[in-house]
């Protein structure tokens, strides 16, 4: 297990010094401990992307060392107050919701793709995103875009007219029931610890 | 191609983050989605969380971030504010963060708690 660690930390670094490096003296220096993540803004036609995005973003920030505020505790208090669209809470002062929630920043997501393309033998499953953390002082100390595709490889049957069947109902599975969690997931880990803008450590990831 | 290697450092990592993470978070993120997808099985959800969290506990881990807040909301909405109260209160207690947040979740339950019981 270690040396699988070691070999995936040497292919990150490798991956992360190829790309150039994230500007984060501005996260550096308000030094945050805990992340407010509010509901996104929904650019997609999907109009649960929003909620299902919400579930996916507590655990990479949260094992990155920071305090993540309840996100559906979050959402009930800004409805509560009458916000219940994304779109209405991100148009609110930054200071105002940090000071409401006693957050040091707060996490602004916008869901730009949430989709499946249908083409007739494959169907391609895109997830897009815009990340943007804003300090309590309305400062924005980092932001990141991340783009995750899925197009499911059909398995050779040997068959040429097998093939496109497999392929035509693989297709079919993947519109009808796309699961879009997976790249949720990749994208969020990406952006927030493995990729080339990958944030600090927080507070609680010190001691390791 | 890509996605393939993506798929595999993915699993990996994700295999270290159960077994080596800071946290236990019983199963916090799928349960909630299930709650967001069928609105029909919230309470079935709720009461995993809470199993979960419990067995958490029990083990002696250090159970994750939010999770006694979010316990705490879904108590609160399902009506047993008792429970909500002592969940805030953990929250409260494990996260000096989140003093302002429960605070107001604290204070929002008590009046109505204190007149229902005089």
């Amino acid at each position: 297990m270690k040396k699988l660690l070691v070999l995936v930390a040497v292919l990150l670094t490798g991956c992360a010094s190829q790309v150039q490096k994230t500007d984060l003296s501005a996260f550096q220096a308000a030094k945050p401990r805990s992340i407010l993540i509010v509901p996104a803004v929904n650019k997609s036609l999907d109009v649960d992307a929003p909620d299902y995005l919400l579930t996916t973003l507590s655990v990479p920030l949260g094992e990155k060392g920071f305090y993540v505020f309840p996100v559906h505790t979050t959402k009930v208090v800004l409805q509560q107050e009458g916000f219940y669209e994304g779109e209405q809470v991100h148009q609110q002062p930054p200071e105002k919701l940090a000071k409401l929630f006693g957050a040091d920043v707060v996490l602004y997501v916008t869901i730009n793709r949430w989709d499946a393309q249908y083409a007739v033998f494959a169907t391609t499953v895109t997830v897009n995103f815009d990340y943007r953390l804003v300090a309590k002082d309305g400062t924005e100390i980092w932001r990141a875009n991340k783009q995750m595709a899925y197009t499911p490889q059909s398995q050779n049957t040997g068959h040429p007219l097998a093939n496109l069947i497999v392929a035509a109902v693989q297709a079919a599975v993947a519109r009808a029931k796309p699961d879009y969690m997976p790249l949720a997931n990749m994208a969020n880990y990406d952006v927030f610890v493995a990729g080339p803008t990958a944030i600090p450590n927080g507070p609680y990831l010190t001691v390791q | 191609m890509k996605i393939v290697y993506a798929l595999i450092a993915c699993a990996v990592l994700s295999g270290c983050a159960t077994n080596k993470g800071l946290y236990d978070w019983s199963g916090y993120s799928g349960l909630l989605y299930q709650s967001y997808k069928d609105p029909a099985k919230v309470a079935e959800n709720m009461h995993k969380l809470e199993a979960n969290i419990l067995k958490a506990e029990q083990l002696g881990a250090k159970v994750a971030p939010g999770l006694y807040a979010d316990l705490g909301t879904m108590l609160l909405q399902s009506g047993d504010r008792d429970k909500a109260l002592i969940n805030f209160q953990k929250e409260r207690a494990l996260w000096p963060e989140s003093a302002v947040l429960m605070d107001a979740m604290i204070k929002n339950i008590q009046p109505v708690k204190q007149e229902s019981k005089s």
